[in-house]
């Protein structure tokens, strides 16, 4: 995946993908979350949802090639993906992101415990996202936020607008040749647990197109349309941690 | 007030490529209160409300600490601190303080006071570190790179909860214990952590102590007697170094004098910051 991953058409893919996501969740009612946080804690919020928001397209866009590497598949179109993947952008996360800080799974706060379970079972989740983990770090930002998201998560609109993402995020793969090696037959071959893979690849699948339109949705609250659109971590400042020494 | 209360509380600056919270509270001569490791601006709570009614408080947690900056790619030493503290200063608008500090942060505040003298108004140094005082056996231990793949931020929680109790004199409150430590009960703020007992380093101190003699600003050296982390006889040395110093002696209190001895240490505080 390296090559794909780490190429600038890769990057600029997924920038695409965040803002068809941000065109989607505009579609969408605004959460509109009043939350008794403070400045640094408003400052810090804001530093983890840029993460998530910067990170979730990327992962998808990741998710959908390595479930095509990993069944043989070709492109949709069936045609090999033609981008060129020769200029790279720069190794590791831009300068100024914000750690991926987050409580436990299971955390020893009762207030918290009894909100990770809603999400759970609201959003039909085996396990709690970090995303959602790490907003847990303010518990009084995430308990009004979650309580004005949870009503959008069901309806049909919203339904709509995932699966939407979900496509856009297949069509992006499109231009990229399915990464060669770690086809099933192969992995099989060598022992490892292909079933657990393939289910673990299409479960990601299926959660981040709604993981994004929730963080999306969440972020709207803060940044205007354009700055929702755009992402948080353009090129140019990846491409300035390139010249550090 | 709890921590979460606290933190509720804090400000943001950015400086430099990192970012500083801080309480800021009453009015009057502006105090910076800087604490040590492995504790956060939520330290001076016990001593807090009595300083706010004549003071202009500000409390900023060092960048790895607390509720500043924990990301895995800056300098935590002392020296840098001071510089980050001194870049803080002038991204609020201030020009010069009274400097109260404990543990690392006197480290800071000696350096402040040696190297950035017009930021120092006045200097009160709480069970600090100094000279060759520093580091403790326990931030060696818990410094070591390794002890990241060693130690969960659970268990890092719990080693830390129990080896700081020496640090009182009597049984902290739980809740203050508990939320001293809230801030590293991640796995980031654990990593944090360590990176900070990483950059515990006695030179920064011993190569400033020929400087000491220059600080020129009204100075108190407040000890919590019976300090097992930071021995009194370091305290009295620095008391004989820096010529415009007070000693001051706080019985029945150990390393964590604002806690134990809270009103006491206030009522000092107050009385040096007012003084003329």
């Amino acid at each position: 995946m390296q090559p794909v991953a780490g190429s600038r058409a890769f990057e600029l893919a997924s920038d695409d993908l965040r803002a068809r996501a941000a065109d989607l969740v505009l579609t969408l009612p605004a959460l509109r979350t009043g939350a008794p946080v403070g400045e640094s804690q408003r400052f810090q919020i804001e530093g983890a949802l840029a993460l998530y928001h910067y990170v979730n397209p990327k992962l998808l866009l990741f998710t959908v090639l390595v479930r095509r590497g990993l069944h043989g598949e070709r492109t949709a179109s069936g045609q090999p993906g033609a981008t060129d993947l020769a200029a790279r952008v720069p190794f590791g996360a831009p300068r100024s992101m914000a750690a991926m800080e987050m409580v436990d799974e299971n955390p020893s706060d009762k207030r918290l415990r009894r909100l990770f379970s809603d999400i759970k079972k609201t959003l039909q989740l085996s396990s709690i996202n970090s995303d959602y983990r790490t907003l847990a770090l303010w518990p009084d930002y995430l308990e009004p936020a979650w309580g004005a998201l949870k009503p959008v998560v069901q309806t049909e609109a919203y339904r709509e607008a995932a699966v939407a993402l979900g496509d856009h995020a297949r069509a992006a793969a499109d231009r990229f040749p399915t990464p060669q090696g770690f086809d099933l037959r192969r992995l099989g071959a060598r022992g490892e647990q292909t079933q657990a893979l393939s289910d673990v690849t299409d479960r990601f699948e299926r959660l981040l197109p709604p993981l994004i339109l929730n963080i999306g949705l969440f972020g709207r609250d803060w940044w205007p349309d354009g700055r929702l659109r755009s992402s948080p971590f353009p090129l140019t400042e990846t491409t300035r941690m390139e010249e550090r020494p | 007030m709890t921590w979460r209360d606290f933190q509720r509380l804090q400000r943001v600056a950015e400086v430099r490529d990192t970012f500083i919270s801080y309480l800021e509270d009453g009015s009057g001569t502006p105090v910076v209160l800087l604490h040590g490791i492995p504790t956060w601006s939520y330290l001076w709570t016990p001593v807090l409300g009595r300083l706010t009614r004549v003071a202009r408080v500000l409390a900023p947690d060092l960048p790895g600490f607390g509720f500043s900056d924990k990301r895995d790619r800056f300098d935590r030493s002392i020296a840098r601190q001071a510089e980050l503290i001194d870049a803080w200063m002038d991204r609020i608008g201030l020009e010069s303080a009274v400097i109260v500090a404990h543990d690392i942060g006197g480290g800071v505040a000696l350096r402040l006071a040696t190297l950035f003298p017009s930021r120092v108004r006045k200097l009160c140094l709480i069970n600090t570190v100094s000279y060759d005082s520093w580091p403790i056996e326990l931030m060696l231990q818990f410094g070591h790179p390794g002890a990241d793949r060693q130690l969960s931020a659970a268990m890092a929680v719990r080693l830390l909860k129990q080896a700081l109790k020496g640090g009182f004199a009597k049984r902290p409150p739980s809740d203050l214990l508990d939320g001293l430590l809230a801030p590293y009960s991640t796995e980031v703020g654990k990593l944090s952590l360590i990176r900070n007992a990483s950059a515990l380093n006695t030179n920064l101190t011993t190569e400033i102590a020929p400087l000491l003699s220059s600080i020129s600003v009204p100075t108190m050296i407040l000890w919590g007697e019976d300090d097992l982390f930071q021995p009194i006889a370091y305290g009295e040395r620095l008391a004989w170094d820096i010529p415009a110093a007070q000693f001051v002696r706080i019985g029945g209190a150990r390393h964590f004098a604002m806690v134990d001895r809270p009103r006491a240490v206030a009522d000092r505080l107050r009385t040096f910051v007012t003084g003329g």
